[in-house]
């Protein structure tokens, strides 16, 4: 089902895309420590500002008393949320659900900023203002839990907010949700016949499944600086903006403040890992305002506790699959109850599961996916995470309960209920999947085995896990491309940013791909004027955007060669600063059409005979300039994941489980993925290692803790809160199929929102012990599962 | 207009190299003014500054220098007592590098190397630093002897987001000050105490083998 849509999508040779070890271009800025972030602006005369932040889980400001604050000596401004400024805020940044005035008197959360932003001369200033500060509070009932929230008797936390999410909602044609109920917001979704599926079936397993929350930890905790000047280059009233760390939202703040995206500066380039956290935190819009009215620069950042959101909320699932006797899903009931988190979190995760659901990807029509989204004060979550989003856990789980029951090998369930390329009816085997398949099973040397059932020669429990997943079109944007000849020189202009992904260099080696050059001959110019910035989609290089400058290359290339035959008839004039017009002899080129030309080793050469040619400069004397906007085809978001399958992915998971102290140690995971076609190796190589750990992460270390009775969390810092380190990670082996069936540059996809999961290392673990351990399995949770603790 | 000092044209390699050299050299090495962290006045000496404290701010913890030396240079530096090395490179020094992540001496990411050791400048006083020899990632950047470590770091991706890099590349340099000739596991070993949120974990010891490698053949 290869599209391998626009110019040269079918291309063969490759010189550029897919080579390792091309240093990116900002790599060494970012080694050496040149590279500023948000927070490490520092700028003469700079102010700080600092919120207040709410020590209670669920609270609201009576009122306030800044008299005391003002005195300190310092202080330069306090604003509270019945400013009109702050009035008159609106949020533009990437967030979810109903509107809420930008700040206001409701904390619900322990740490939310509420009600009072202080400006001083340092932050120390700010804090004992914050601690000067009589504030009165009405400290509301709070839920920490998603089941505690969907209780019946359970105190509502958000009378005043009654819609429920909508984005990623269920078709308008299907069953209508019923309306929220307490803390409850439902998403329904059922296809097919659940009871005749049921009926069907000749077994029937179900499994509880917990998935923790995961914290979103960006690395570098947000924040920013800005400050106000008159700027000559720029036409139009008042000054512009300067603001860093905000980067990517320029337009977003731009908004924000009702001005000219000219007028907003960001030359800022690097954001730090974001990894689709894409909203804006307050620390990182406020900076404008506070400046314009102090009339001084003013940073504002959060600290590490203060940067602890969430990018995977809290989710209990009640799973339950009918099978025959073959393995053959006969109906899903899919339960599941869901943290919507506190207000303004996003809605993936819970409600804009259902429509990309696993399910999608299965023969069997009878699924019933029914979600209770709670509302709660657990915290914030922004967008989405590299975490695999749409509940694949539950397919995964679905096919190991089938296999243990029935004593098959789970990678033939899956293979078994996987439905074709085209739709569930399609009989056809998916040749992604199955290439994937069989190159995993020779990788992990699978060999599989029924749960508790190996032991390995220094006695602790062998397990081993499988789970598949689609390697996703991330054609959801479209992206608005221009190249330049310049001089001699092709140049890719764009604003950036970079964010933890090698995305403008995947597009430099597609443009000297086809225009016949090396990637050192393609010059990245990093300018915040640019507009094309490739970010999303897809994290192999942001497959979609590389698939737009690929047009844009071609229409170039065309241009170029239309310009070299021109000026071969008819040489320039000398040029006044730049070296005098036409070759020196004559010109090789003369008398032949565009389309008897082409480029090739930095050359225009004649193809009929290639020894004839000259080198780009000598060529064409003229700039030429190129733009495209569009995007590939087909984004299988917009429709439905699993419901086309083309590219696929499968990961693997071994583990050893002593079972006398209850430590878990992950041998080693294999990845088989297959992005369609490799575009910079050594980035999409490293994009599996981080999902593999953030997988490890998720189900051996991380949780958010609280304290149920005040609703506090108790481990929002990098020390209470583990992450994987160097000694902890295991090996990740991996393989990559190149099957070009995607829609991006060359048939890629992206491999990001497809790897990590939380139930790969659960699942072996149970396949070790014969026991369910809900994650994050650390070693008391593994023996209170074994009855030893 | 402040200017950018972020200026986007020079993130190229020699650029980049050369930039950190300019940066140390841009170290203020003597006070000029002296200006009070409560409230903004300017002072052309310390007396005075002591002296305004006494009268505008008293019972505030005065304000107090420090000489340090600072990859080769000795500078002294206005600062408050309570703060950390890595506020004092930043808010003081231009020098950000030494990044914080985690601001309590679990992360690695503000590593720097003092009197030959790496330590974390986000839990070590400034006034604790007087008298030691620190070298910055600025420092090791500006060392033509170092080039092949950040070469291969940079050929290797030894970095996503990149925010964690300079605190490794530190930890890395300070390995093969004491082991020129490590291997895998002694440089997982050198890097226990950095994280990384973006997965490169297994790259820093291909970039640290083959750079000590490249080092030791004077390449
Ligand atoms: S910021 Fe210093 S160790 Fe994390
Ligand atoms: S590269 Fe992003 S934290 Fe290490």
């Amino acid at each position: 089902m290869a599209d391998l849509a626009g110019v040269n999508g079918q291309r063969e040779n490759f010189r550029v895309v897919g080579k390792p070890n091309l240093p990116g271009k900002l790599s060494y800025a970012l080694a050496t420590g040149i590279a500023k972030f948000g927070i490490d602006y520092v700028v003469p005369g700079m102010l700080e500002a600092k919120f207040l932040r709410s020590p209670y889980a669920n609270a609201k400001v009576l009122s306030v008393d800044t008299s005391k604050a003002w005195k300190i000596p310092g202080v330069v401004d306090i604003l509270t949320w019945e400013d009109e400024d702050i009035k008159k805020l609106n949020s533009f940044g990437e967030s979810f659900g109903p509107q809420r005035a930008w700040l206001d008197d409701l904390a619900d959360q322990e740490g939310a900023e509420v009600a009072v932003i202080v400006v001083a001369e340092n932050e120390d200033i700010c804090e004992e203002a914050l601690r000067a500060l009589d504030v009165e509070w009405e400290i509301l009932p709070h839920i920490t839990d998603a089941l505690d929230g969907a209780r019946e008797d359970a105190p509502v936390i958000r009378p005043q907010v009654r819609e429920a999410p909508t984005f990623g909602a269920p078709s308008p044609d299907g069953p209508k949700n019923p309306p929220k109920r307490g803390n409850v917001a439902y998403a329904n979704m059922v296809s097919g016949d659940i009871e005749a599926g049921f009926a069907e079936a000749d077994h029937i397993a179900e499994y509880d499944m917990y998935m923790p929350a995961f914290a979103s930890h960006m690395p570098n905790p947000s924040g920013s600086v800005a400050w106000w000047f008159d700027d000559p280059y720029t036409s139009g009233d008042g000054q512009s903006l300067r603001i860093e760390g905000a980067v990517r939202e320029k337009r977003a703040i731009a908004n924000m403040y009702g001005l000219p995206v000219e007028k907003t500066v960001q030359e800022g380039l690097f954001m730090g890992g974001k990894y689709c956290d894409w909203g804006l935190r307050k620390s990182q819009e406020i900076t404008p305002l506070l400046a314009k009215r102090t009339g001084r620069p003013v940073r504002c950042v959060n600290t590490r506790e203060e940067t602890f959101d969430q990018i995977m909320c809290q989710r209990y699932m009640h799973l339950r699959v009918g099978f025959k006797n073959d393995g053959m899903i006969t109906a899903i009931d899919d339960v599941s109850i869901a943290d919507g988190g506190s207000w303004g979190s996003s809605s993936f995760g819970n409600v804009g599961d259902l429509t990309q659901g696993p399910f999608n990807s299965v023969k069997c029509p009878n699924i019933s996916q029914r979600m209770q989204i709670v509302d709660t004060n657990r915290g914030l979550m922004y967008v989405s995470g590299q975490h695999c989003p749409f509940n694949w856990d539950s397919a995964t789980m679905a096919i190991y309960l089938i296999a243990e029951e029935l004593g098959l090998d789970p990678l033939d369930v899956a293979k078994y209920n996987l439905h074709g390329p085209d739709s569930k009816e399609d009989p056809r085997p998916v040749r992604s999947f199955d290439e994937c398949l069989e190159e995993g099973r020779r990788l992990m040397n699978w060999d599989h085995h029924k749960a508790g059932t190996k032991t390995l020669p220094d006695g602790r429990k062998h397990g081993a896990s499988f789970r598949y997943q689609m390697c996703p079109r991330h054609s959801f944007s479209s992206y608005n491309s221009r190249l330049e000849l310049r001089e001699g020189r092709v140049h890719l202009p764009t604003q950036g940013p970079l964010f933890g992904v090698y995305a403008v260099e995947c597009n430099a080696m597609v443009v000297a791909e086809e225009l016949g050059l090396e990637y050192d001959d393609v010059s990245i110019d990093f300018d915040h004027r640019e507009e094309f910035t490739p970010v999303g989609g897809g994290s192999d290089g942001t497959t979609a955007s590389a698939w737009v400058t690929k047009e844009c290359a071609n229409i170039l290339k065309k241009q170029i060669l239309e310009a070299a035959a021109d000026e071969a008839e008819n040489p320039p004039p000398p040029n006044m600063h730049g070296p005098m017009g036409g070759p020196p002899g004559p010109n090789p080129l003369k008398g032949y059409k565009p389309e008897e030309l082409d480029m090739e080793g930095g050359r225009i050469i004649v193809k009929a005979d290639p020894s004839k040619g000259l080198k780009l400069g000598d060529a064409v004397h003229r700039s030429v300039v190129a733009t495209y906007a569009g995007k590939p085809p087909m984004a299988l978001w917009t429709f439905g994941m699993g419901l086309r399958l083309d590219t696929m992915n499968t990961a693997f998971c071994e583990v050893a489980v002593d079972e006398e102290t209850g430590e878990v140690e992950i041998l080693e995971f294999g990845v088989v993925a297959d992005p369609g076609k490799i575009m910079r190796l050594t980035s999409l190589e490293s994009q599996i290692d981080q999902v593999m750990y953030f997988s490890q992460g998720c189900q051996l270390l991380e949780d958010f803790v609280y304290d149920k009775k005040t609703g506090v969390r108790l481990n929002s810092n990098m020390i209470d809160y583990k992450k994987p380190t160097i000694l902890d990670v295991p090996p990740v082996h991996r393989e990559f199929l190149e099957t070009r069936s995607g829609n991006a540059a060359y048939g890629a996809n992206g491999i990001s929102h497809s790897l990590a999961n939380t139930h790969l290392v659960i699942i072996a673990i149970h396949n070790a012990i014969g026991v369910w351990v809900d994650p994050p399995a650390t070693p008391d949770a593994v023996l209170r599962a074994l009855g030893k603790a | 207009m402040i200017s950018g000092d972020n200026d986007n044209t020079t993130l190229t390699r020699e650029a980049v190299l050369l930039r950190s050299a300019e940066l140390i050299d841009a170290i203020p090495t003597a006070l000029t003014e002296y200006r009070c962290p409560l409230c903004g006045g300017i002072f052309s000496d310390f007396a005075a500054l002591e002296s305004h404290y006494a009268e505008e701010h008293p019972g505030a913890a005065s304000p107090t220098t420090a000489l340090l030396s600072l990859n080769g240079r000795l500078c002294k530096v206005l600062i408050e007592p309570h703060w950390t090395l890595q506020r004092t490179l930043q808010f003081r020094l231009g020098l950000t590098g030494a990044k914080h992540m985690c601001d309590r001496g679990v992360c690695g990411s503000c590593t720097v190397i003092m009197d030959g050791r790496p330590v974390l400048a986000c839990t070590i006083l400034t006034v604790e630093c007087e008298g030691h020899n620190i070298q910055t990632v600025e420092g090791i950047a500006a060392d033509p002897r170092w080039k092949p470590l950040v070469d291969a770091y940079c050929k290797w991706d030894a970095m996503q987001c990149g925010y964690c890099t300079p605190g490794f590349l530190v930890s890395a340099k300070s390995l093969l000050d004491r082991n020129p000739n490590p291997t895998e596991e002694e440089c997982r070993e050198a890097l226990s105490g950095n994280i990384c949120i973006c997965g490169t974990y297994p790259r820093h010891s291909q970039a640290i083998l083959e750079a000590a490698l490249k080092i030791a053949r004077g390449e």
